[in-house]
């Protein structure tokens, strides 16, 4: 273009050029060209100087000086491709295979090697560049001092040189980029990290040296100093400078190499390059300290270390780099745009530069996210463990609120929960714990609960779809050791120790509403109001009726109180029955604690039900009394007497408790005798009312005594009726017994293992008959002869025992109903052949209209359908339900 | 024992509803209709009785479908045969109309489905419920009224069973 252009502007000057002048432009220009050729060619030779330059002058002469100029640079360009370029990048010819490899791993590099490689490299080509950029000067001057001769004011020297300069600059870094191959960056970067390995090896030594020194040291003021470095970035100079010194090598030798790579024009490279190898760095660091240690906080250290490695060697670096650049801003003033800005940093004065302070900006971020995200993948761990690992919770807190990414720790924990809680696999007793522990966790990350209301969304409505959450709950609130199977911990006294605190709350609020009523408080609690979080649901309500209430969100798995209550109330007849004393003291407080939350008029039937233990102790006592005195006689004093005052009666007002399984049992006589006696009193007392006994219910304390032992037992009373069957007869057959006990053979078969389990009764099969025949065993010895066959009946037992529940259990009745469904659904699909889930789901709602009515959700109904299909009582084909047949 | 338990509950659910909501005398009828049409549906599912069973179609719990199966050791065995049940709106103290949808081949059924059974005719009793008019006609199949025939070719083949079986066998759908 340049070319063109001159051409055509010389034509018209063509005619005046005489052939002489013609002659002595060719001439010169051609010497010209030889002794740019060998100027440049020439290593090092600045001998042809002197006629090179007189060349320049007479080409300048006659006005060829853009020719001159482009000339120069075009056989520079090629010289440096040629000389500089490709001789570099051969240096790395031998490494081009490590594109791939390096990334993955670096075991078989010469790492030495590659170092000494590139330092050669970098040396290299800058020698080279430095000899073309005197060559370029000479041309200057050439330039520069025919003006000087031509014209007697003064030409801007710099001007002319600025231009050519970054002309060339220009032309090394395009020629280098244009050629760079694809392992150079990587050769980069793995340079950078392993020199901030070591560096940091050195560091992080001193660092943990002063660290400990500290810690166990007397110098306070220095620890203080420490912590202070963190939120200012006042690097204390002796401090730094002692580290300075030692590292200042390290420093120098990677200074060095990126100012080398900042001359070639590879100054966003080589950024790039240790600001990654930096971050990785600072996430290797991040992932050792954090690990999977939930009990310790590592925030402070992480940042304490970022201070210490990182920044330290930042700053060192840009000092570094700070000082040459203000030598190369007068030497070249080339500056790419994408460089960071040192020059504006002064060496020696310790005052932040602004570029120091954006890196420790990205680092700590970085430090954040990093660590954030380690946390959210553990966070199911991390909740699992929940009071020990709340360090690791504030630590999260802290990073969410640098980072807000919380809608990232909403998904990740939701994904988990239903991988690793949501399964069939998990116990409901675990499910509810995690889900306390997880209320509680995000208590503390996110006060308004926001985030908790996503992440319990998908645990309550997993747990509304089991049947024995209920009862868990209701276990967990009134006592942690009955609680089922495998509890870990003791879930049961969070809560109700949870039920404690909701009672200290109330207490408080009171208190809070008094001084609500003060005009500064109200300013107080204004002026502390926060908004809630972007991700706030507007639909769910304001931040006050979102207030965490642990007990409010169990309640709210199930849907309402009112099943809750009920299951209670079950579980609490359950209990009363069992107790053989009238001590029901911790019941009452339960009572209390759940009154309070649930309301006076829903536990009316509880409380009753514990008025009639309390009732029932003043009547036992009453009986009693009237009995003792005038006629044991009437009681029949046998040998094995049995007197009234050893029988306690729980009176229970049956219209209030839930239903009571009772199972015909003929007791023992004089028990019987007993027993009628004792509601003959009891109507005397109490006269217009009647007692009925239960007699399959309660407890009976029984003294065995054998010829050579005596043992006590506490037993159902049917248990207590068949052992004393035997005190008449010392064996019985299976049938018999049943019989004369009053209950079905199965159910004798099944209960008298625990006899035999005890080594008590021995079971052997009947001769005539398939009866049984059962055999007291008098002495131990029998036992031990007969007893091959104890271990396994023993094992057994254990779940027998299971059964002895005296009310009919809430997973009972919901068992029911789920038998009644599949009845109307068998029903159903008799008759209409084949139908889909929402006929089903209709016609259950329509006509299934029994006690409790059809409140299943579509997907309950599909659940329980793919069950029946399971069992092969249904079948499913193109979402068509038919009957097995 | 379940079952016994069941019907009790029934029992009660009937007396519940009736104690607590007194409805305007108009809709007493429909109102006790369908409340005894519950109870007895709950009755028959829960009830387990083999061979018989029958449901209210989707919309309208006047309108049954059932179906009955042949009793054991009689030529209808191993058939099932569909019907639909009716109930008028004075139920119980009117006996529903009750035909079969699939054919029949029986002395006391028409070609049309019409049934000539006593109880659902002139000697109907409040007492009947949907259980005793399926078993009825369940056992009907095994005991047929030759004397009075709705199809006389049955009445007169009744006496050959061989026949007679060949002859249910023709007429038995090939689905069921």
């Amino acid at each position: 273009m340049d070319d063109s252009h001159s051409s055509l502007f010389n034509l018209g000057i063509l005619d005046t050029l005489t052939q002489d002048e013609l002659h002595e432009i060719l001439d010169s220009y051609n010497a010209f060209c030889n002794a740019t050729q060998s100027l440049l060619g020439g290593a090092g030779d600045l001998s042809y100087g002197a006629q090179f330059v007189s060349h320049v002058h007479t080409l300048c002469k006659h006005g060829l000086e853009s020719l001159v100029r482009d000339h120069f640079l075009r056989v520079l360009e090629e010289t440096f491709e040629r000389n500089g370029a490709s001789r570099f990048w051969r240096h790395f010819v031998p490494y081009a295979d490590f594109v791939d490899l390096n990334k993955n791993d670096d075991i078989n590099i010469d790492e030495d090697e590659i170092e000494s490689v590139l330092y050669n490299a970098l040396e290299e080509i800058s020698l080279e560049k430095q000899y073309q950029e005197k060559c370029l000067l000479i041309l200057v001057h050439a330039l520069q001092s025919f003006k000087d001769q031509m014209s007697e004011e003064k030409h801007d020297f710099e001007a002319e040189r600025n231009y050519l300069t970054s002309k060339y600059q220009w032309i090394v870094s395009s020629v280098l980029m244009a050629t760079l191959p694809r392992v150079f960056p990587v050769i980069l970067h793995w340079y950078f990290k392993r020199r901030l390995e070591e560096l940091s090896t050195i560091m992080d030594g001193e660092f943990t040296d002063d660290v400990s020194q500290n810690k166990d040291g007397m110098d306070l003021d220095e620890k203080g100093k420490i912590c202070n470095e963190d939120g200012e970035m006042d690097v204390d100079e002796c401090y730094s400078n002692r580290r300075f010194s030692e590292n200042s090598r390290l420093v120098k030798n990677i200074g060095k190499v990126v100012l080398d790579l900042r001359s070639l024009g590879f100054t966003s490279m080589a950024e790039d390059a240790y600001a990654s190898a930096i971050f990785l760095l600072l996430k290797a660091k991040v992932y050792n300290v954090a690990g999977d240690d939930f009990r310790s906080s590592i925030l402070q250290s992480i940042q304490s270390w970022i201070q210490a490695v990182p920044l330290q060697f930042l700053h060192a670096l840009l000092v570094y780099l700070g000082d040459s650049v203000s030598y190369e801003s007068t030497s070249s003033g080339l500056k790419s745009p994408l460089a960071p800005q040192p020059s504006s940093f002064c060496p020696g004065i310790d005052t932040p530069s602004e570029s120091l302070v954006r890196w420790k900006l990205r680092l700590e971020y970085f430090a954040y996210e990093t660590l954030q995200d380690l946390r959210i993948a553990k966070l199911f761990e991390i909740i699992v463990d929940y009071p020990d690992s709340s360090p690791a919770i504030e630590d999260l807190k802290l990073c969410l609120e640098y980072t807000g990414q919380h809608s990232k720790l909403v998904e990740s924990f939701i994904s988990a929960l239903r991988y690793r809680l949501l399964t069939a696999g998990a116990s409901t007793n675990d499910i509810l714990h995690q889900y306390v522990s997880t209320i509680k966790a995000l208590r503390t990350i996110d006060p308004a609960g926001v985030f908790l209301e996503a992440v319990g969304e998908p645990i309550r409505d997993y747990l509304r779809g089991r049947r024995d959450t209920i009862k868990c709950i209701v276990t967990m609130l009134t006592d942690g050791t009955g609680g089922s199977s495998s509890a870990s911990g003791n879930p049961g006294d969070s809560l109700l120790e949870e039920l404690n605190r909701d009672e200290e709350i109330q207490e408080n609020f009171g208190i809070d509403d008094d001084f609500n009523t003060d005009d500064r408080q109200a300013w107080i609690n204004a002026t502390r109001w926060q908004p809630d979080p972007v991700e706030a649901d507007p639909l769910k309500g304001s931040r006050n009726q979102r207030k965490v209430d642990i007990l409010g969100m169990i309640v709210g798995i199930i849907g309402s109180k009112d099943q809750l209550v009920h299951e209670y109330r079950t579980m609490l007849a359950e209990k009363l029955l069992n107790k053989s004393d009238y001590d029901i003291d911790s019941e009452i407080r339960t009572l209390e604690l759940l009154k309070i939350h649930f309301g006076e008029s829903s536990l009316q039937k509880c409380e009753i039900m514990l008025n009639d233990l309390i009732g029932s102790k003043r009547v036992n006592t009453n009986i009693k009394a009237t009995i003792s005195q005038p006629s044991q006689s009437s009681v029949e004093v046998e040998d094995n007497a049995i007197s009234m005052d050893k029988i306690a009666a729980t009176i229970i007002s049956s219209n209030f408790w839930p239903p009571i399984q009772d199972e015909p049992l003929n007791l023992p006589e004089h028990v019987d005798q007993l027993l009628s006696d004792y509601a003959k009193r009891f109507s005397e007392i109490k006269t217009p009312r009647k007692l009925q006994w239960k007699k399959s219910l309660g407890t009976v304390k029984l003294e065995l005594q054998f010829e050579d032992r005596v043992v006590e037992f506490t037993v159902a009373p049917v248990l207590a009726s068949i052992i004393m069957k035997f005190q008449d007869q010392t064996s019985w057959t299976s049938k018999n017994l049943a019989a004369a006990i009053g209950i079905p053979v199965d159910v004798l078969n099944k209960r008298i293992n625990f006899w035999i389990s005890k080594g008590i009764i021995s079971e052997s099969p009947g001769g005539d008959s398939p009866d049984h025949v059962y055999t007291i065993m008098e002495n131990m010895g029998e036992t031990s002869k007969n007893g091959g066959g104890n271990g396994i009946p023993q094992d057994l037992l254990g779940g027998d025992e299971e059964e002895d529940g005296s009310v009919a259990s809430v997973e009972n009745q919901l068992l029911k109903e789920m038998t009644v469904y599949e009845k109307f659904i068998l029903g159903m699909l008799t008759n209409f052949g084949n139908m889909a889930l929402d006929r089903i789901h209709n016609t259950l709602k329509m006509f299934c209209v029994a006690d409790p009515p059809y409140d299943k959700s579509l997907q309950q109904l599909q659940s329980f359908l793919s069950g029946l299909v399971s069992e092969e009582k249904l079948e499913l084909r193109d979402g068509v339900y038919f009957l097995k047949k | 024992m379940a079952t016994i338990n069941v019907h009790t509950e029934a029992g009660q659910d009937n007396i519940a509803p009736s104690k607590q909501s007194l409805p305007p005398p108009k809709s007493v009828d429909s109102q006790s209709v369908l409340r005894r049409l519950q109870s007895e549906l709950m009755a028959l599912m829960m009830g387990g009785d083999s061979g018989i069973s029958a449901f209210p179609e989707e919309d309208n719990i006047l309108c049954w479908k059932g179906t009955i199966t042949g009793s054991k050791e009689t030529v209808f065995e191993g058939t099932e045969y569909k019907l639909s049940l009716s109930f008028p709106n004075e139920y119980p103290f009117k006996a529903p109309k009750v035909k079969f949808d699939t054919t029949c081949f029986h002395p006391n059924v028409d070609l049309h489905g019409n049934i000539c059974l006593d109880i659902l005719q002139d000697k109907w009793s409040s007492a009947y419920d949907v259980r005793t008019i399926l078993l009825s006609i369940q056992s009907l199949l095994g005991e047929p009224n030759i004397s009075s025939p709705l199809n006389p070719q049955a009445a007169q083949l009744w006496s050959n069973q061989e026949e007679y079986r060949k002859m249910v066998e023709k007429y038995k759908s090939p689905a069921a």
